[in-house]
């Protein structure tokens, strides 16, 4: 390590640990001692596994609300018009027909928005995108509703469209909000890269582009809004921010917030998506439901969902890269074109480096020691559909472009992709494109050689290196790779998470907090933290469903923060509660309390174990004492910081690192492709439960996969022409390969027993792992995703051309 | 147009109801029967969240007209437990971590028993074969494909 790496890894230790004494001593306890956790670490079956397998878990579209009206939402056709005249008369007349709103009806801020409120609930003066809404309809019945939809009459006139970054950019181009069309330009400048490029051997420069995606997740959207007696509103739904959630809907009515409760009902996927769509099925439920003053239940049907909710930003990402010939990286530049659409959703800045955007540019650099980068980001409204979050939030589309030139330039050095990557690299010390020193939890390299044995990559590599690929009847195997890093947490100045437990007088325990159960497994793996916290067991926990009104603010359930920002919480609060559980047991033991440990329901003499209570008499003495046995707490992570000017700071506390190998072979008379094998590595801290972890990952992959080779959202003239799951394709089980996985870890000193995030990692290297595969098979390069037959054939035309 | 009884079986019971033509069976189950287990989707046969099992075959139940239940029997996963117990292939989805968020869960366990029903040591691809018609967006299918193979481990052994 240089000193001056040395030096500035000191400022910044100094600065990063904003840690309760009591929290940073279990941290670093964990680190040293290595404890056997009794439930921690432990590969259990989910705590709704019996709910769902047998059917009994109720999505809200398994609840019946009888006297709830229906909801329907009338949507522009065109993708940029003025709104001339709307007449809603003849729907009004429709017998159950209850209520018909537009613009003028809302009683509140007529927009909303995760980051920006700029949508509007329903337009009143102009339409954006083909979707946007422009009335809304509560009927006693479906049939009647839709019917009502097709008696509104509404004179638009078309207004010029715009539909690529690049052209909404120029002067001539129309102006889609009034704040115009460029929302934010965001850059990372470190070193001198001019100065950089002029050291380099070489220097390569291409183009990437990445398209709109669906979440496709296979609850669709559904909200129910039930006006209450006492002038408040209860909005149920699947959602994974319901704090966002309720932000939105108090405005959109005029209401303090106080009068919202947002119920989180068990969501059937989010993936990103239900950060944002909920916020859009929430405030016009929200919206007919104080109208009417009854029940409103407001559902998307599969092809509504495409059409309006949000999906992963589509950018073109330029990128040039310098390294001396022996592969020494000197200089990165890139230039991000990154479409918002028609709305800001979760694409801008939130400060410091919140957002998707922010978060694209940071990443561009790859995890990789680079002395000289710059990067300059664009974020743009176009008449599309919007980007919102997507697993990986901005960060598998710069992971793509990273790790193709890089795989590339390993082609032109003639070096091993795999040595390229690993001599630039980071490592424990390194100073990112932000200048952040890593200071703590970098496996990277540990997840690079791990995946490499297990996928026996040199043996691979070296069947094709060197001679030319042998094909096997008409097929050719290519073997590739990619590495990637990802954060824990958004990056706000303060992603603070808030949880209240509460212990009873029989040692079991009720968890209020905020964060949602999409799928990920986050509940189970917050009920391990607070069954080991407390010193209990796992049955004796329960998570209650996340409900403004009961929950504190724990932030959205986004970013990979989930499980170490709670469980980082439920740590906290529960050393108030052992505080008077100890007090009461070392009474009745008479040892002192700080001699005293908890683990599955009993409290031991850490000196002579066989000294022990059951903590629930313990429990019952503090009730009987009235000692405290609530825990309440609130977490903030080491604060964010990213200069908006050069983008240099600490812009995330902490990161997950991850190696892909992938195995293809390709048809080279179809140009099919069919992706056999991977094998993975993942660097994430702790496994709080490597059953649930392993879920992640292969699902990640899954995920990857389809953006690498499959899914495209494909839009003409702002209309969607793939609409629906039978055109817009995701991976089957037939396009799954085998996934060989390792999970190492890295003690992250933030992280509850160590852990770090993993919901996003996984799908972030997949696709140019995937790309590398592919180019190592047919011996050129496609740039673009989806890599699908018609690419791959194009780009063997081309080659042969020249 | 006017309603007509249709009597079938579900999940053993003899059930008559009420169906309107165009009513979907997928509704029927769940609206008329409470049998919320049986999801949907997408409402065009794609996603397969819908599955429900036939007459002894896999059929997706929001495109099968209800009318086409009459006489059939069918089961759903409310009808895989038996005396509280469940299914060897539900307990396997417990322990092997195939279920995620639980949407498409139903309809991969009812799949699962349809093969092995059929096929009691089916290899890898004939399980990938057998559940491809059922989308899942969280697992990346391994564990699914995995805890039907052990099924049909502890079922033949």
């Amino acid at each position: 390590m240089s000193e001056k790496t040395k030096e500035k890894m000191e400022t910044q230790v100094t600065y990063a640990i904003p840690e309760p004494e009591s929290f940073k001593k279990l941290a670093t306890e964990a680190k040293e001692v290595k404890i056997e956790y009794a439930i921690v670490g432990k590969p259990l079956p989910r705590i709704d596994a019996k709910d769902k397998v047998t059917g009994k878990l109720k999505f809200i579209a398994d609840i019946k609300y009888p006297d709830a009206l229906f909801g329907a939402v009338l949507r522009s056709p065109y993708p940029h018009a003025i709104i001339k005249k709307i007449d809603t008369s003849k729907a009004e007349a429709q017998p159950g027909v209850v209520a018909v709103v537009t613009a003028k009806d809302i009683p509140g801020r007529n927009s909303w928005g995760a980051i920006i409120p700029d949508q509007p609930v329903v337009c009143g003066d102009k339409v954006r995108y083909v979707g946007d809404a422009v009335a809304l309809v509560a009927a006693v019945d479906e049939k009647t509703a839709f019917k009502a939809l097709e008696l509104i009459e509404v004179e638009y006139e078309e207004l010029p469209a715009v539909f690529s970054p690049v052209d909404a950019l120029k002067s001539s181009a129309p102006k889609i909000h009034e704040t115009g069309n460029l929302i934010t330009t965001s850059r990372v400048i470190k070193g001198d890269v001019e100065k950089g490029f002029s050291e380099a051997d070489i220097i390569i420069e291409r183009t990437y582009t990445v398209p709109f995606l669906e979440h496709a997740y296979l609850e669709p959207d559904v909200a129910i809004a039930i006006p209450g007696d006492d002038g408040t509103i209860t909005v149920k739904g699947p959602m994974q921010a319901p704090f966002t959630v309720r932000r939105n809907v108090a405005p959109v009515l005029g209401l303090p917030i106080n009068r919202v409760r947002c119920i989180a009902t068990p969501l059937g996927g989010g993936f990103g998506g239900k950060e944002d769509s909920p916020i859009d099925t929430c405030v016009r439920a929200a919206v007919l439901a104080w109208k009417t003053g009854r029940p409103v239940r407001l559902e998307y049907s599969r092809e509504e969902i495409m059409v309006s909710t949000c999906k992963r930003h589509p950018m073109i990402l330029k990128v040039k890269i310098g390294a001396k010939k022996d592969g020494t990286f000197t200089a990165l530049e890139g230039e991000i074109y990154n479409e918002q659409g028609a709305y800001a959703s979760l694409g801008p800045v939130l400060p410091p480096a919140g957002g998707v955007h922010a978060h694209a540019v940071v990443m561009l650099a790859g995890p990789y020691e680079i002395p000289n980068v710059k990067v300059e980001g664009y974020l743009v409204y176009t008449n599309h559909p919007y980007g919102g979050a997507m697993r990986g939030f901005g960060a598998p589309q710069a992971n793509f472009a990273h790790e193709c030139l890089v795989d590339e330039l390993a082609d032109i050095l003639k070096m091993d992709p795999y040595e390229l990557r690993m001599k630039n690299a980071f490592k424990l010390g390194s100073i990112t494109a932000t200048g952040q020193v890593l200071d703590q939890s970098v496996g990277l390299r540990e997840t690079m050689e791990e995946t490499k044995k297990i996928f026996k990559w040199d043996e691979k590599r070296k069947s094709i290196d060197g001679a030319s690929n042998k094909t096997k009847g008409n097929k050719r195997k290519g073997y590739g790779m990619a590495i990637g890093w990802y954060r824990t947490s958004i990056g706000t100045s303060a992603d603070g998470c808030g949880v209240n437990l509460h212990l009873m007088e029989d040692g079991s325990v009720i968890v209020y907090q905020g964060l949602v159960e999409m799928g990920q497994g986050m509940h189970t793996g917050i009920a391990q933290i607070a069954a080991e916290a407390l010193g209990i067991k796992l049955e004796d926990v329960r998570i209650v469903t996340p409900d403004t009104d009961s929950a504190p603010e724990s932030g959205p359930t986004v970013g990979s923060r989930s499980l170490t920002l709670m469980g980082n919480a439920i740590i906290l609060a529960s050393q108030q509660i052992k505080e008077s559980l100890f007090l009461s047991a070392s009474e009745l033991l008479n040892i002192p309390p700080e001699n005293l440990v908890a683990k599955e329901r009993f409290i031991y003499d850490r000196n002579n174990p066989q000294i022990r209570i059951e903590v629930k008499e313990a429990a019952r003495r503090c009730m009987a004492l009235g000692r405290r046995l609530i825990g309440q707490s609130w977490y903030t992570p080491p604060k964010a910081t990213l200069d908006p000017q050069t983008g240099q700071g600490n812009p995330y506390f902490v990161y997950t690192y991850a190696t892909q190998m992938v195995e293809v072979e390709v048809d080279m008379g179809t140009y099919e492709v069919e992706v056999k094998k991977i094998a993975a590595a993942f660097d994430i801290g702790k496994g709080i439960n490597p059953l649930l972890l392993e879920g992640q990952i292969e699902g990640g992959i899954g995920m990857g996969l389809g953006y690498a080779i499959m899914e495209k959202v494909i839009i003409d003239k702002g209309m969607i022409k793939n609409l629906g799951l039978k055109d817009y394709l995701i991976p089957t089980a037939l396009d799954m390969p085998e996934i060989k996985s390792r999970i190492l870890e890295h003690h992250n000193i933030f992280g509850p027993f160590g852990a770090k995030g993993i919901g996003e990692m996984p799908n972030i290297p997949t696709p140019a792992a995937i790309a590398n595969a592919i180019a190592n098979a047919i011996g050129t390069r496609v740039y673009d995703l989806p890599i699908d037959s018609e690419s791959i054939w194009k780009a063997v035309q081309h080659k042969e051309k020249q | 147009m006017a309603e007509k009884f249709i009597t079938f079986k579900a999940n053993g019971k003899e059930v008559t109801v009420a169906v309107k033509p165009g009513e979907m069976l997928a509704d029927v189950l769940r609206e008329k029967l409470g049998l919320t287990g049986t999801k949907i989707g997408c409402r065009e046969g794609e996603c397969g969240v819908c599955s429900v099992i036939m007459d002894g075959k896999l059929v997706l139940s929001c495109i099968i007209p209800a009318m086409k239940a009459h006489g059939t029997s069918i089961i759903t996963i409310e009808g895989l437990e038996k005396n509280g117990e469940l299914h060897t292939i539900q307990m396997k989805f417990v322990e092997k971590g195939a279920i995620q968020c639980g949407f498409c869960t139903p309809a991969m366990v009812l799949a699962g028993k349809v093969l092995l029903d059929e096929n009691p040591k089916p290899t890898r691809d004939e399980i990938k074969t057998a559940i491809s018609g059922i989308l899942c967006r969280c697992t990346g299918y391994q564990k699914i494909i995995e805890a039907i193979q052990s099924a049909s481990e502890e079922e033949t052994r």
